[in-house]
């Protein structure tokens, strides 16, 4: 049976980050997924604290919030552990399609419910968004794409917006994927650069739903910036996300080129526990059970959606290695009473308390696997939704778990 | 190892479906075509809404290829493709299926005989007059190429050779219906690089392992071909190990007979079966004999068949490729090759074939490998289609890099 020196558990942006971390140290990894991980859910652009205001820089305003909130997982890192993490990150990214950060701090971009929404870093195909302003934009949307409603976003970003056929007859019902890849085409996206030109009245930006190609993001831009002689920008919206998908291809291709094993597709069914330390896992892939050894462990899974926290009756639990997970409360008070309530709902407050080394600590402060540790949504004390703190934490967490983990 | 029951979300319910739409950014279907509503809809979406007491209405679920890559990459656990699977089975078990598809499924019973008149069989196969005439009659497409046969077929080969001195440890293996008529060096490869490695190869009698029935949605017959597979190879297992080369029997076998067609014995003879790259690799890594490979200075591109995915036991060929001394290998970073065994065949099918393995054939052209290698007869025959390149099985490759001398 194969030993590694290091298994991540979990395929989103904060497992992925941990592998390729290791890989980078010379580690022998295995990644393991259920599925995909959240990239495809979330993943359009870096937010690092969205919840600080656009005019204080990033560095000054992230220092302060940690001050103030020491138990929060950026507490562990640092601004200095956010800062190397996120350069790491954008390395993995080069021209023609790299992330930046348009302003000194937060930059406000446009979504696909029509908001302005503050971020960190985006990607070149939606860093245009960060400068349009309502009277010099005009909103395309596609007719029959019911994942971007054109209009909604037009009319509450207060631009012009237009509803174009595509230029290719029986693509109505296409979905995004679908749309994406013919972006990639260029004769496509010509024909289509050609019919936005022609609907324009002095706009010097023009926005359209996140589908500007899988493959080549960037020639995309370049075509359709180059036909309509505006600055172009993709729109974060539903599900799946395409900017998400070329951030999980891009891990993987990596990931695999420098001789990372990566499994997906079954769940982690049991852990191989002895002394106070994990030995192994299960996979389960019926009628199979597969083990796989390892000297360090990294446990990535997230939180609701990917299966990384499991709510029960009345308390909420972690399913791999039953680590303590901090409660949000009784189950009654688990939600708050609207859906959009500015303040979190306390469930979202549960999830694994860590010590300074990001290794899981009981009621006591106690460490419960010597050899394993937690990064990503799954850390207690934070609230990414509400703090838009999502990928900084992935990234950063991810990060320092694989170089303290390589380090013991 | 200790497995423990740990609780864990509900499984095999449409309702698990949380509608993330992931499957949709995997779907090599629904990307070229609207045809097909993609997995989300088609599986669990379309689920919720069928009734075994009323007649199907879903006339698009013939559209899924079987790729299961939808399965790979669900966050939630969904038997996806198993769904699609049942819900075809029943529209064509309504419907009834055509006589093309009822010969397409048996051509394991004819093969040998085509085999063993080739030299008639072979030229007769690409006489335009034939393939406008199967093309008419059958919907059989005159644009794809059918294999052509080989005499004397693998299992003759096999069994009339001089087997080399032995005495190493036995190993038996599935060969598969295509590797015994249509690529026989697949099979002579395979038995070569075991014996390479101090294996002592047998071969026990064997049947179509029953995967093209599954693509007609002939869950009857599949269980049937399974049936007198497992009655003859749970006697080898009770012994040897069983390797297998195609990564589409060896799913069939490993993961369907038990999971999807509830044939008894079939845990037991998974416990034992084996991708032949997976074993070799095993081997290496437990220190036990192993060939040296020789020098091929040769820039190859390597390509993970969906059904190697779906074992999800990493990519143990590429692994074993990497040994080879000045092989240049890399991936080919597409999802599908768009075969889908039969389907890629079928008239009314093949656009959508050649559309999604359009990608990958422009992948491969911007790679410019001198050569390809892939797990699946399926892909290799696809990919010579799309490329004109030379395909081969990795086993292929590592029987020309070995190095005889060296071999312990």
């Amino acid at each position: 049976m194969k030993r590694f020196d290091l298994i991540v558990i979990g395929t989103g942006l904060a497992g992925l980050t941990a592998a390729r971390t290791a890989i980078g140290m010379g580690a022998k990894v295995l990644i393991v997924g259920r599925g995909m991980g959240a990239l495809t859910l979330f993943g359009n652009t870096v937010d690092l604290l969205g919840e600080i205001p656009p005019e204080t820089e990033m560095a000054e305003g992230i220092t302060h919030w940690i001050a103030a909130h020491p138990e929060h997982p950026y507490a562990r890192t640092g601004w200095e552990g956010i800062e190397s993490a996120v350069a790491a990150f954008r390395e993995l990214f080069p021209p023609p399609y790299p992330f930046a950060a348009p302003g000194r701090g937060n930059s406000l971009l446009p979504t696909g419910a029509g908001t302005m929404r503050p971020t960190w870093l985006t990607p070149i195909t939606m860093a245009a968004g960060a400068a349009m302003t309502p009277a010099e934009t005009l909103i395309v949307g596609f007719r029959g794409f019911k994942d971007f409603q054109g209009d909604t976003v037009s009319l509450h970003l207060k631009c012009r917006g237009v509803i174009l056929p595509l230029p290719r007859y029986g693509l109505e019902g296409l979905t995004a994927p679908a749309l994406a890849r013919l972006m990639d085409e260029t004769s496509f996206r010509e024909r289509l650069g050609e019919s936005i030109r022609q609907q324009m009245a002095g706009e010097r930006f023009i926005g359209l739903p996140a589908i500007l190609g899988l493959r080549d993001p960037a020639a995309v831009l370049k075509t359709l910036e180059t036909i309509t002689g505006a600055r172009v920008f993709e729109i974060p919206m539903l599900p799946p996300s395409i900017p998400g998908t070329r951030i999980f291809h891009r891990f993987r291709e990596e990931l695999i080129a420098k001789g990372a094993t990566f499994r997906m597709g079954h769940p982690v069914s049991g852990a191989i526990i002895k002394d106070g330390r994990c030995e192994g896992i299960n996979i389960d892939n019926p009628p199979l059970v597969a083990e796989y050894r390892a000297d360090r462990f990294i446990l990535a899974t997230g939180r609701f959606m990917g299966g990384g926290l499991w709510a029960e009756m009345d308390r909420i639990i972690e399913p791999v290695f039953d680590i303590p997970v901090f409660q949000p409360g009784e189950r009654g008070n688990w939600f708050g009473e609207r859906f959009f309530d500015p303040e979190a709902h306390p469930i979202h407050r549960a999830g694994v308390v860590t010590d300074a080394d990001l290794r899981p600590v009981d009621a006591a402060g106690r460490v419960v696997l010597a050899n394993v540790r937690a990064a990503g949504s799954i850390l207690a004390h934070h609230q990414a939704i509400e703090e838009k703190s999502r990928e900084g934490i992935d990234i950063a967490t991810g990060f320092l778990a694989a170089k303290r983990a390589l380090a013991s | 190892m200790t497995k423990e029951e740990k609780p864990g979300p509900l499984t095999k319910l449409p309702d698990v479906c949380v509608r993330c739409a992931t499957c949709m950014t995997a779907c090599p279907v629904s990307r070229v075509t609207p045809r097909f509503p993609g997995p989300k809809q088609a599986g669990p979406g379309a689920q919720r809404f069928r009734s075994a007491a009323e007649a199907s209405v879903d006339d698009w679920i013939e559209l899924c290829t079987g790729c299961r890559l939808c399965d790979t990459v669900c966050p939630a656990g969904v038997p996806i493709s198993e769904m699609n699977m049942m819900a075809k089975a029943k529209y064509l078990d309504e419907r009834g299926r055509t006589f093309r598809d009822w010969l397409l499924v048996r051509s394991d019973l004819f093969g040998e005989m085509a085999a063993r008149y080739s030299k008639i069989v072979n030229p007769l196969m690409k006489k335009k007059a034939v393939r406008w005439l199967l093309d008419a009659l059958l919907r059989i497409d005159r644009r794809r190429a059918l294999p052509a046969y080989e005499y004397p077929t693998f299992r003759r080969w096999f069994r009339t050779r001089q087997a080399p001195e032995g005495g190493g440890p036995e190993v038996a293996y599935f060969y598969g219906c295509f590797t015994n008529t249509n690529e026989t060096d697949v099979g002579k490869a395979a038995v070569e690089i075991m014996e390479a490695h101090g294996l002592t190869v047998v071969v026990p009698p064997q049947r179509c392992c029953g995967i093209p029935r599954l693509g007609v949605g002939d869950l009857h017959g599949a269980r049937e071909m399974g049936r007198r597979n497992v009655d003859s190879l749970l006697k080898t297992v009770r012994g040897l190990d069983i390797v297998f080369s195609s990564t589409s029997c060896g799913l069939m076998l490993r993961h369907e007979y038990g999971p999807l067609l509830h044939l008894p014995g079939a845990e037991e003879l998974a416990l034992r079966l084996f991708d032949i790259c997976e074993y070799l690799l095993r081997l290496r890594e437990e220190g036990k004999p192993a060939a040296t490979f020789q020098p091929i200075p040769m820039k190859a591109a390597y390509f993970a068949p969906c059904h190697l995915r779906s074992l999800d036991i990493g990519l143990p060929a590429l692994e074993l490729l990497r040994l080879v001394p000045g092989l240049d290998v890399s991936m080919i970073e597409a999802e599908c090759c768009g075969l889908g065994g039969l389907y890629g065949f079928k008239k009314e099918k093949f656009a959508i074939a050649e559309e999604i393995g359009k990608d990958l054939a422009e992948a491969v052209a911007r790679m410019k490998p001198d050569i390809i290698l892939t797990d699946c007869e399926g892909c290799r025959m696809q990919i010579r289609h799309l490329t004109g390149l030379r395909v081969l099985h990795p086993v292929q490759l590592l029987r020309d890099a070995l190095e005889r001398r060296g071999t312990a």
